[in-house]
């Protein structure tokens, strides 16, 4: 079910029939999707529907088998290696494009050696190469919006896994991405440390924000996303507005779903 | 126990510590080097180097060091081939025999942990640092060393502490190192307890300080690891 392109906003990440397999799991099955600036895409899906292995196939965090991404509008060039198998022709474009996509994971993944702030200006320093003061600067500005200044000389493992999801968002937009990638940001935390990170990226969505996200959330996804896409079994079974879609959908299993 | 022999000979033992720390630090520094090379030869995924490195592994782990240090010495002599090498220089030193079989022999117990402290390192984190865009020797520079020389310390510490006993055997070689100059005196004097408790106690006395030093430097890497600031911060408050 395909919805015709409404915005005029250029496209900031576009997918064009990803296809990936796991041995002989096929996990992708041709997706293609297009979100343009300023869009809050919703990724929803039971587990093993290939929703993660989708969000991780943008910054080449897995490598699709067939298919291309292009974010900003630049295809990431894939070369075929010798065992067969899809690998990136050029590391550095890989990495200058996941340079300007925030990620943030279910499971955090702070840096455990650095404190907060090291892990927020490491990636700004290092691979963008800015001044240390500007990135000190800039960091603790981005740890204020989150609400956790008055921990940045902790380590993670000092965090609650609310603080230490924040922190990891902070570390994301200290990169100034241009799409932020939210891999399942609340499955990982206790039922009441939800609320803080939702908040925040509720915020992020507010700023017009590019971001695609891979949920359970159903509140965020229905009130906070502008768009909703279900996969099943690595296909894309139904998508739209979140209030078209939470109210009347015409796919069975999306209604199950969502019912559950 | 005569008091005033002791000392003596403690003066005398004393006169050979810089050598058997020479011995200890050379073979320590540059086996850490070879050791890190073979960790990463085992896990590149390339058989060949994989390979290479088991077997190297299992022949300097599974043979004594005194042996090595006898095929280094007086082995490698034997060939015609060694002796016209530019190595030879080299080669024909006890000193440098001593270190080479020293390295050799510790770089292959010291890559099995420094492997320990690789495979250690949280796969997550190493994805957070591709996902920065950081190119993967910047990875393995900023994340991955940094977080496997922490889990492995304590046991290169062991590694090193074995290092500066192992030292010992070079006295076999002719050096004058600590447990060489003890032999000497005690083919002079004949007072067997004195000499080695006195050597004994040096080895000792170093291995205290070497100790001391690997705590001092794994609380200095793992504030992560204790409790928080705050709290720390209250109780150094108290104490001062």
């Amino acid at each position: 079910m395909n919805i015709p392109a409404k915005s005029t906003s250029p496209v900031a990440i576009g997918l064009r029939d990803l296809h990936k397999r796991f041995g002989p799991l096929e996990v992708l099955k041709g997706i293609s999707l297009d979100a343009s600036e300023g869009e809050v895409i919703s990724i929803l899906g039971s587990s093993g529907s290939g929703k993660s292995t989708l969000l991780r196939c943008i910054n080449m965090l897995e490598v699709p088998d067939s298919g291309t991404i292009a974010v900003a509008g630049e295809t990431i060039r894939l070369r075929t290696a010798s065992s067969g198998k899809s690998r990136p022709a050029d590391q550095r474009q890989v990495d200058r494009i996941r340079s300007e996509l925030g990620m943030v994971f279910q499971s955090f993944n702070l840096w455990s050696h650095k404190t907060v702030l090291e892990n927020v200006i490491e990636a700004p320093i290092h691979v963008l190469k800015r001044p240390r003061s500007e990135a000190i600067e800039e960091a603790e500005a981005l740890l204020g919006k989150v609400g956790i200044a008055d921990k940045r000389n902790h380590y993670p493992a000092h965090l609650s896994g609310g603080q230490q999801q924040r922190a990891a968002i902070a570390r994301a937009l200290a990169m100034r991405p241009k799409a932020m990638l939210f891999d399942e940001p609340t499955s990982a935390l206790d039922p009441e440390l939800v609320g803080e990170v939702l908040r925040v990226m509720r915020g992020l969505a507010e700023e017009g924000r590019t971001m695609l996200v891979v949920t359970h959330e159903m509140g965020f996804a229905r009130d906070v996303s502008s768009r909703v896409i279900f996969l099943h079994k690595g296909a894309i079974e139904e998508e739209g507005a979140p209030h078209e879609v939470f109210t009347n959908s015409k796919s069975e299993r999306f209604r199950q779903f969502i019912s559950k | 126990m005569d008091i005033a022999f002791a000392s003596e000979t403690l003066m005398s033992l004393l006169s050979a510590l810089p050598l058997t720390l020479e011995l200890a630090v050379t073979a320590i520094a540059l086996g850490s080097v070879v050791a890190l090379a073979l960790a990463l030869a085992r896990l590149s995924g390339i058989l060949v180097l994989d390979w290479f490195a088991r077997a190297y592994v299992f022949v300097f782990r599974g043979t004594p060091l005194l042996v090595q240090i006898f095929l280094i010495y007086y082995g490698l002599s034997q060939f015609a081939a060694v002796r016209h090498s530019i190595f030879w220089p080299i080669l024909r030193e006890p000193y440098w025999c001593a270190v080479l079989a020293l390295m050799l022999n510790t770089a292959a117990y010291a890559s099995e942990i420094i492997r320990g402290g690789l495979l250690s390192v949280p796969h997550g984190q190493v994805e957070a640092a591709r996902a920065c865009g950081m190119p993967r020797f910047m990875i393995f520079r900023r994340i991955v060393m940094p977080l496997a020389i922490r889990q492995a310390l304590p046991g290169y510490g062991n590694e090193m502490i074995s290092m500066v006993k192992a030292t010992s055997l070079a006295s076999i070689i002719t050096l004058m190192e600590i447990t060489g100059v003890a032999a000497r005196i005690i083919s002079e004097s004949y007072r067997v307890i004195e000499v080695f408790v006195v050597a004994g106690a040096i080895y000792l006395a170093i291995n205290f300080l070497l100790t001391r030093l690997i705590a001092f430097i794994e609380y200095r890497l793992t504030p992560h690891q204790r409790q928080p600031l705050a709290i720390h911060g209250e109780l150094k408050g108290e104490a001062h």
